[in-house]
C-alpha cells in the first residue's frame, strides 16, 4: 500500500515541477530557425516539461499575436527563436508584469528578456573573413553577397568591410545585396548569375553571409564546370548540408562558421528550467547575451556525415 | 426540418459554429474565456478584419483586390520613414493613406480603362507596391523611434479596450453604413451583382468600380498605418500574411449573413473564426502545425461554399 502512495506522491511532484514552456520560431521554414526551435523543444521534453512551439511565419503580427496567446495561456517560461525583440516590446513588457521569464535565441537584446543566447557576430564575420582571405593568401579578386535585412548578417558584412581595409591585395569586383526575404533564392541567383558573367575568369573567391546564399552560387559554379578550389566559396551557419558541400569534391564551398543552433536552443531550455526552479539569471551571465562558440569547419576538420563538429 | 429552421442554418450556420467553437473553447481552455483574453482577440483580429472589409467592398463591386496586403505594408513603410524623418505624424499618417487611395484608384483605372482583369492588374500593383516598400527600406526594417501620439492610435486602450477594436468598430459601422444606407453603396453592390444590367439602368458602372477599388486600398493603407503604430515598426513585409488570411476570412464571411455573397458582418464572423482557432489552440498547446492544418481545411470548406462570387469576380463569368 506504502508503495502505491510513494508512487503517488512521486507523480504528484513530476506533475507539479512539469513547466509548460511556450517556443516561438519567427520563421519554421528556415533552417536555422526550425533547427533551434526543433532542439528547444527536444530540451524542454526532455526535461519534463510540456512545450507549445508555434511558427510566426515570418509576420510581424503573428509573432505579437502568439506571444500575447502565450502569456495569455498562461506558460511558465517562453523562448524566442530569432524573435523580433524591439518590435515585441509591448508584449515583452506584459510578459515581465506578469512574471513569465522570456529567453531568447539570436534575437538581440531588449531589457524585458533575461538575456540572448547568441554567438558573437563579430567574432564570427572575423574568422570566416579571415580564413578566406588568408586562403587566397591575401590577394586576388573577390565576389560579395550580402544581406542587410538581419543584424547577424549586416555585421558580419560590416567586418567584411573592416578586414578588407587591412588588405590591399585584395580587390572586391563586385558586391550584390540580397533584399528579398521571401523569394532570396532567386533573388541571390539572378544576382550572382549576373556577376559571375560579367567576371567570368576573374574570380578568386566569393564571400556570402550565410550558407543559404552560398549553396545557390556553388550550384552556380558547379554548373559552369569549376573544379574545386577555382574559386574560393565560403558562407556562415554550419549544417549537415554545408559540410556535405565542403567534402564534395566537386563543390567549391571550402568553409564555414558552424553556429551552435541546436546547442543554443537546448542551452536557453536549460536555463530556463533552472530559473524557474528559482534560480537567478545571474548565474548564466550578467550582460544581455550569454555567447556560445561557433566553429571554423573546412576540410581539416569538417564532420563525418550526420557528425557535429562539437 | 422545417423551411425557417432550415433557412436560419444556411444564413446562421457559420455565427452558430463561431458559437460552438467559442464554448468549446471555453471549456476546455483556462483563461479563454477571461475579458482580457476575448479582448485581445478582437485587438488581434481587428488588422485582418480591417484589410478583409476593404477586400470584401471590392468584391462587392465584382473586383478582386490582390494588391491588400502590398498595399498595407507599402502605407506602413511611407508613414514609418516620413516620422524617422521628423515629419509631424498627422502628415505621415495622410501620406500612408493618400498612398493607399492612389494605388487603389490605379488599380480601377486599369481595369475600367484598360480593361484588364482585376486579377492581373492588383497582382502588377501589389507587385509594385512591394518593390516601392523595398526602395523606401532598402530591405532594413524602421523600428522604434516613432512619436508617442503615433504610437497611441495602436497601442491605446481608452476605457480598458485595445485602440484597434475601437478603430475595427468605427470602420465597420462607416462601411456598412455607406453599402446599405447611401445610393452609391447600392449602386456598389448592383454593379457588382449584375454589372451590364446596373450600367443599363443607368449606373455608373466604371466610376463604381473606381470607388470600390480605391476604398480597397485605403483600408489596407489603413490597416498598415495602424500596424506600424501597434507594433512600432515597419518592413516591407509586414503585412504580407495579412493576404490569404484576409481572404479566408471573406471566404468564410460569404457563408453567412447574407450567403454566397461578400458581406461586411460575415467578414468579421470569418475573421473572428481565425482568430478565435489561433488564440483556442495555442491555449489548448496545440503546435503549429495543427493550427495551419485546421485554418487550411476551414479555408477549403469556406471556398466550397462561396467559390462562385469569387470565380465569377475573378473570371468574370460564373463558374
Amino acid at each position: 500500500m506504502h508503495r502505491i502512495a510513494i508512487l503517488l506522491i512521486g507523480l504528484f511532484c513530476a506533475t507539479v515541477q512539469a513547466a509548460e514552456i511556450g517556443i516561438i520560431a519567427f520563421q519554421m521554414s528556415s533552417d536555422t530557425h526550425a533547427r533551434t526551435a526543433n532542439a528547444a523543444e527536444q530540451a524542454a521534453r526532455d526535461l519534463g516539461h510540456e512545450a507549445t512551439v508555434l511558427n510566426s511565419a515570418g509576420a510581424l503580427p503573428t509573432h505579437a499575436e502568439q506571444l500575447e496567446n502565450l502569456i495569455q495561456k498562461p506558460v511558465d517560461g517562453i523562448i524566442l527563436a530569432m524573435g523580433k525583440l524591439q518590435e515585441l516590446e509591448e508584449q515583452l513588457i506584459l510578459a515581465e508584469q506578469r512574471g513569465i521569464p522570456v529567453i531568447s535565441v539570436m534575437s538581440g537584446t531588449s531589457p524585458h528578456v533575461l538575456f540572448d543566447v547568441n554567438v558573437n557576430e563579430a567574432e564570427v564575420g572575423a574568422k570566416i573573413t579571415q580564413h578566406l582571405l588568408g586562403l587566397m593568401n591575401f590577394q586576388g579578386n573577390l565576389l560579395v553577397q550580402r544581406y542587410e535585412g538581419h543584424g547577424g548578417t549586416r555585421m558580419r558584412g560590416k567586418i567584411l568591410d573592416a578586414v578588407l581595409s587591412e588588405y590591399t591585395g585584395i580587390e572586391v569586383l563586385d558586391s550584390h545585396s540580397m533584399a528579398r526575404t521571401r523569394s532570396w533564392r532567386e533573388d541571390v541567383r539572378a544576382g550572382m548569375e549576373a556577376l559571375l558573367l560579367k567576371h567570368r575568369g576573374d574570380i578568386q573567391g566569393i564571400w556570402t553571409s550565410f550558407d543559404g546564399q552560398a549553396f545557390v552560387i556553388d550550384d552556380l559554379l558547379q554548373q559552369q564546370g569549376l573544379a574545386k578550389g577555382e574559386v574560393l566559396l565560403t558562407g556562415v551557419d554550419g549544417g549537415q548540408e554545408v559540410f556535405a558541400r565542403i567534402r564534395d569534391p566537386r563543390s567549391s564551398m571550402v568553409a564555414t562558421v558552424a553556429i551552435p543552433f541546436e546547442l543554443m536552443g537546448e542551452r536557453a531550455v536549460r536555463a530556463l528550467d533552472r530559473i524557474l526552479q528559482g534560480a537567478d539569471s545571474d548565474e548564466f551571465t550578467r550582460g544581455p547575451f550569454l555567447y556560445m562558440d561557433a566553429v571554423l569547419v573546412d576540410s581539416s576538420n569538417v564532420p563525418a556525415e550526420g557528425e557535429w563538429p562539437w | 426540418m422545417r423551411a425557417w429552421i432550415r433557412d436560419w442554418l444556411v444564413r446562421y450556420g457559420t455565427v452558430l459554429a463561431l458559437v460552438v467553437l467559442g464554448v468549446g473553447f471555453a471549456l476546455a481552455a483556462d483563461n479563454f474565456a477571461d475579458p482580457y483574453n476575448l479582448l485581445n482577440i478582437l485587438k488581434q483580429i481587428s488588422f485582418l478584419c480591417l484589410i478583409g472589409g476593404g477586400f470584401t467592398v471590392a468584391l462587392m463591386a465584382g473586383e478582386l483586390d490582390l494588391s491588400v496586403a502590398s498595399i498595407a505594408s507599402l502605407a506602413s513603410v511611407c508613414c514609418a520613414a516620413l516620422l524617422h524623418g521628423d515629419s509631424i505624424w498627422p502628415l505621415a499618417v495622410a501620406a500612408g493613406l493618400g498612398l493607399g487611395v492612389g494605388l487603389g484608384a490605379v488599380n480601377g483605372l486599369c481595369v475600367v480603362a484598360l480593361k484588364i482583369p482585376s486579377l492581373i492588374t492588383t497582382l502588377a500593383v501589389a507587385t509594385i507596391a512591394e518593390g516601392l516598400s523595398f526602395l523606401i527600406t532598402g530591405g532594413v526594417a524602421f523600428v522604434g523611434r516613432l512619436d508617442s501620439t503615433f504610437l497611441a492610435l495602436g497601442r491605446g486602450r481608452p476605457g480598458g479596450v485595445p485602440a484597434p477594436v475601437l478603430w475595427l468598430l468605427a470602420a465597420l459601422l462607416l462601411m456598412q453604413f455607406f453599402i446599405k444606407q447611401t445610393r452609391t453603396g447600392t449602386h456598389l453592390v448592383c454593379t457588382g451583382e449584375a454589372e451590364e444590367g446596373a450600367r443599363l439602368a443607368g449606373i455608373a458602372t466604371h466610376r463604381i468600380k473606381v470607388l470600390a477599388l480605391a476604398l480597397s486600398g485605403f483600408w489596407a493603407a489603413f490597416t498598415g498605418v495602424l500596424l506600424t503604430s501597434s507594433l512600432s515598426s515597419a518592413s516591407p513585409t509586414i503585412a504580407g500574411d495579412y493576404l490569404m488570411t484576409g481572404i479566408a476570412a471573406v471566404l468564410l464571411g460569404m457563408t453567412t449573413v447574407e450567403p454566397g455573397k461578400p458581406n461586411l458582418p460575415g467578414t468579421l464572423v470569418g475573421a473572428l473564426i481565425i482568430g478565435v482557432l489561433g488564440n483556442g489552440l495555442t491555449l489548448l498547446g496545440a503546435q503549429y502545425y495543427v493550427q495551419d492544418i485546421v485554418l487550411g481545411l476551414i479555408i477549403l470548406a469556406s471556398v466550397s461554399i462561396s467559390s462562385s462570387q469569387l470565380g465569377r469576380a475573378a473570371f468574370g463569368a460564373p463558374r
